[in-house]
């Protein structure tokens, strides 16, 4: 009977806690690894539409040759007050003309840059982060614009589907 | 002396500062790449001259209304079918390839180019060049013409390395080219959905990968695929193999051309 009297008394041992660091770091640099970082906090809401054999942007993105246009309805406040209910969101800001700015956005764009680092004009990509639901109306008058202004070069933005053979389209 | 030993660092707290590293990691980065269909708006036209029209059998038309209820040449596809879509534009790429009878009159034909055809090309357009520098008064006109054979000669003898290429891997004479007007013209309305264009861009960007991915598996053993990612990659290298790489894909580029019309929507 002593014999367990004592075991009481000394209470559980330690935890060897000394590899949890290695274990966290490890976590770390995989997240470091597989992840890109955001370029700018969303004020719109796009649900990307889906598509297969899509370009990976990553190698453009490395050498900025890409700017992107987000297009949907806005997460805060009235979506009446923009055409169609779809305002468009350059850098940071919601702009009121809508997708009619994005000359005046783009020419700006490419005067800030040095001149040493700038690529071609026609070849900097303009990508279109489009919501599903966007009307294609709104990306051609944006087209036309860019297309005035020479920079040739767009994307359309879709998420890779995989093996997935059903497209998401919305029924009417 | 007795050595003094080294007091153990009290390590503790390590896990705690991986730990907010982590954290401010998975806050400010995202997981999911960016990606998307690489297009390029044609360059504006100055003059408007009246264009020839180009031959029905040349065109393959896809349309969307607002619907999104797709119209691809005759037949109506249901958006749950688009991906039909995909079989038809190889239909449309591959019905009269390596044909040089009993050609179907609705679809593209194939020009056949060999080494010898284009050397042709490449001597009259240096013969020319040669008699129209060797005339005694150059006026304009003459300029004009000078320049057009300058042209000529650099564009025949580009197809000429590309034809060379092609014979090396292929071990056949003859290159198959699909007529030069050939394209896909694709139509949207002003309501179209931008998912429904997407998921159309992607069918015909399917359709022509894997077009040119089995031609290039069965020319130089590597998908298209495989070889423009490497390039995309490494793009501002320049190594020999790079320079092969590209070269390698202009000639599956130049045998399936991806030739996408997007009309400007009018309703």
């Amino acid at each position: 009977m002593s014999k367990f009297k004592k075991n009481d008394e000394k209470g559980a041992p330690a935890i060897n806690t000394s590899s949890l660091p290695d274990i966290v770091f490890m976590l770390l640099f995989f997240f470091m690894v597989a992840t890109t970082t955001k370029e700018i906090d969303p004020l719109v809401r796009v649900n990307a539409a889906q598509g297969s054999g899509v370009t990976d942007l990553t190698p453009f993105k490395q050498r900025s040759e890409v700017d992107f246009v987000y297009l949907g309805e806005p997460m805060k406040g009235d979506a009446s007050k923009f055409e169609k209910g779809i305002a468009v969101q350059y850098d940071g800001i919601l702009h009121p003309d809508g997708i009619n700015h994005i000359g005046k956005w783009k020419l700006d764009k490419f005067k800030d840059k040095p001149a040493e680092l700038t690529a071609p004009k026609e070849n900097i990509i303009t990508c279109f982060k489009a919501d599903e639901k966007v009307p294609m109306g709104m990306i051609f008058t944006a087209r036309g614009i860019l297309q005035d202004l020479d920079f040739n070069s767009i994307a359309y933005s879709a998420q890779e589907m995989g093996n997935k053979t059903e497209y998401s389209i919305r029924e009417q | 002396m007795a050595k003094r030993e080294v007091p153990e660092i009290n390590a503790g707290s390590m896990a705690d500062i991986a730990f907010l590293l982590l954290i401010f990691f998975l806050v400010t980065t995202t997981m999911d790449k960016d990606t998307a269909y690489l297009r390029t708006i044609p360059k504006k036209v100055e003059t408007q001259q009246p264009q020839s029209p180009v031959q029905e059998k040349n065109i393959y038309k896809i349309a969307i209304n607002s619907k999104q209820v797709i119209q691809a040449r005759d037949s109506i596809i249901k958006p749950e079918d688009i991906s039909t879509l995909n079989s038809k534009i190889k239909h449309f790429y591959l019905v009269n390839r390596d044909k040089k009878v009993n050609r179907n009159i609705d679809y593209p034909y194939y020009a056949f180019g060999s080494i010898e055809l284009y050397q042709n090309n490449l001597n009259a357009q240096n013969n020319r060049l040669g008699a129209l520098e060797s005339q005694e008064v150059i006026d304009e006109k003459t300029e004009k013409m000078i320049e057009q054979a300058l042209g000529a000669i650099e564009q025949w003898s580009e197809k000429l390395e590309m034809m060379k290429l092609y014979a090396q891997f292929s071990g056949k004479k003859e290159m198959p080219e699909i007529a030069f007007e050939a394209h896909i013209r694709l139509e949207s309305f002003i309501d179209t959905d931008y998912s429904a264009y997407v998921a159309v861009q992607s069918e015909v960007q399917k359709a022509v990968t894997e077009l040119r991915d089995k031609e290039a598996e069965e020319l130089f053993g590597m998908s298209y695929t495989a070889m423009n990612r490497t390039y995309q990659q490494r793009i501002t290298e320049d190594t020999p193999e790079l320079r092969t790489f590209k070269k390698h894909m202009e000639l599956i580029e130049t045998l399936f051309p991806l030739k996408l019309i997007e009309v400007k929507p009018k309703r």
